[in-house]
């Protein structure tokens, strides 16, 4: 954590980073696989926040996120809902995948630092969770399994895929200096 | 008290948890119960500028869409702008037009199939007297002697020395046939003669073209005790072996009495534009060959014919 008013701007940017480019560009059909696919890609926002982040603000971050999502589709809050869970399963996922010796101060959720196996577990946890509460909530409920359940498989595979390779591309290579 | 702000701080994370879950879920049912009712909707203008700019944003991936779709269109409306070539051309022969009072009239006229030619009714499928139509391809008016081509030949059945009308009146006669088309003298040719009535008396005379005007033609041969008024109609005369007898030749514009002349020289205005001059039909007389004969064989060359 670079830490005080850079670290919350940094953040701040990012969120309106993964925002924009999910409204004005992957939400449009041109990226919807098979029409059963599509790329939530402000995941990326919510899941690499700071591991330390106080539970409140990762709640409220979810659910900020969540409720423009749903003010810009119209969706209620569907987006809001499943974001809210998210977060407040994400500190229970980091829980369990923790290091033997526990979290250093600077580790981050980041490939290159705890290596890709702790990614993508991370990953398919966090993803296809939120994907299942995020497209039974979107339904209001199980009334087509088949479909909904393909949609949720896809769904998580492309948007677990996209997150990783931001994380592959965008993220710093620092080792971790243990 | 403390102990509760115990609680609450040890339990923050599940209790705003389900206070934003409740609240998110609220949302969800109202938005769903109340369509548009909700307050965090998209029809505020901050969303709806966001939603312009993801419009024009999405836009860029459907241009190449967009583009096909609009030269597909420009193609529609480029067709529905410029007719296609073959609209600009013209049926080879006159049809017959189909309407009821047209039929009605061919019907009264026994004939149900015949033309009216110049005046002269003459039937359309005839064995003994072919009638043939035809389109002119090509014709000259400003020359000495006129020819004109048409697209009608041997296989249609043209023999040298068939008659050409047009719905107007004379037109020529046929020079030589080849396969498919023909070449006609046309009335406008300096050595064409061609034997005429005036319809009103019946007075008999030679029509000859002088080489200037192609408009009109000059009434020979009628004698200058006989009287004349303009607007007559002049007509093929029986004497004809090329023409039907009665085909309309032009109109009587003007007489004059030449002092050294023992015939009226008279102006008439063709029939025929032949400038506008598109569909014709080749007729023939009567068995002319016969006729021939038996006026070689008495002697006699006939007077009043054209010899191109």
């Amino acid at each position: 954590m670079r830490g005080g008013v850079l670290e919350i701007l940094w953040q701040a940017g990012r969120g309106i980073l993964y925002l924009a480019l999910y409204v004005l560009l992957i939400s449009g059909t041109d990226f919807v696989l098979f029409n059963l696919g599509w790329c939530l890609i402000y995941l990326g926002f919510l899941l690499f926040l700071p591991i330390n982040t106080p539970i409140v603000v990762q709640l409220l971050l979810g659910f900020l996120t969540g409720i423009t999502l749903d003010t810009v589709f119209d969706t209620g809050g569907v987006h809001a809902a499943a974001a809210v869970l998210l977060m407040y399963l994400r500190p229970w996922v980091l829980r369990l995948l923790t290091p033997r010796d526990g979290y250093d101060s600077q580790d981050s959720v980041n490939i290159h630092q705890m290596g890709w196996q702790w990614m993508v577990v991370y990953l398919a946890m966090l993803v296809s969770i939120h994907h299942v509460a995020f497209f039974l909530l979107e339904l209001g409920s199980i009334r087509v399994p088949g479909i909904t359940l393909a949609k949720i498989v896809v769904s998580t595979l492309y948007t677990g895929l996209t997150l990783l390779i931001i994380q592959l591309v965008f993220f710093p290579t620092r080792r971790r200096s243990r | 008290m403390n102990n509760l702000l115990n609680f609450l701080f040890r339990y923050r994370g599940i209790l705003v948890f389900a206070v934003l879950e409740v609240l998110s879920l609220y949302l969800l049912v109202r938005n769903s119960s109340y369509q548009r009712a909700a307050f965090f909707n998209s029809s505020n203008a901050y969303v709806g500028q966001v939603l312009d700019w993801r419009n024009q944003v999405q836009d860029y991936f459907r241009l190449i869409d967009v583009n096909r779709e609009l030269m597909h269109e420009n193609a529609r409306l480029r067709q529905q702008l410029y007719p296609p070539d073959l609209s600009r051309r013209q049926a080879d022969s006159l049809p017959v037009s189909k309407d009821s009072v047209t039929q009605a009239r061919l019907a009264l006229l026994g004939r149900p199939d015949s033309l009216l030619l110049g005046l002269r009714q003459l039937a359309a499928h005839d064995p003994d007297y072919p009638l043939i139509p035809a389109r002119v391809v090509s014709s000259t008016q400003r020359r000495v002697d006129n020819y004109l081509t048409l697209n009608v030949g041997t296989a249609n059945g043209v023999k040298p020395g068939m008659g050409v009308v047009s719905a107007e009146g004379v037109v020529g006669r046929v020079k030589v046939a080849s396969e498919h088309y023909t070449t006609i003298t046309s009335v406008l040719h300096s050595k064409s003669t061609i034997s005429a009535r005036i319809q009103r008396d019946g007075t008999i005379g030679t029509i000859r073209w002088l080489g200037d005007d192609p408009t009109h033609v000059l009434l020979d041969n009628v004698p200058r005790q006989n009287k004349l008024v303009r607007g007559d109609t002049v007509v093929t005369s029986g004497y004809n072996a090329v023409f039907p007898e009665g085909v309309r030749i032009g109109t009587i514009e003007s007489f004059v009495k030449e002092p050294d002349k023992n015939f009226w020289t008279v102006q008439v205005r063709l029939a025929v534009d032949f400038s506008r001059l598109t569909y014709v039909y080749l007729v023939t007389s009567r068995p002319k060959a016969e006729r021939d004969t038996v006026e070689v064989r008495a002697g006699i060359k006939p007077e009043a014919e054209e010899r191109p």
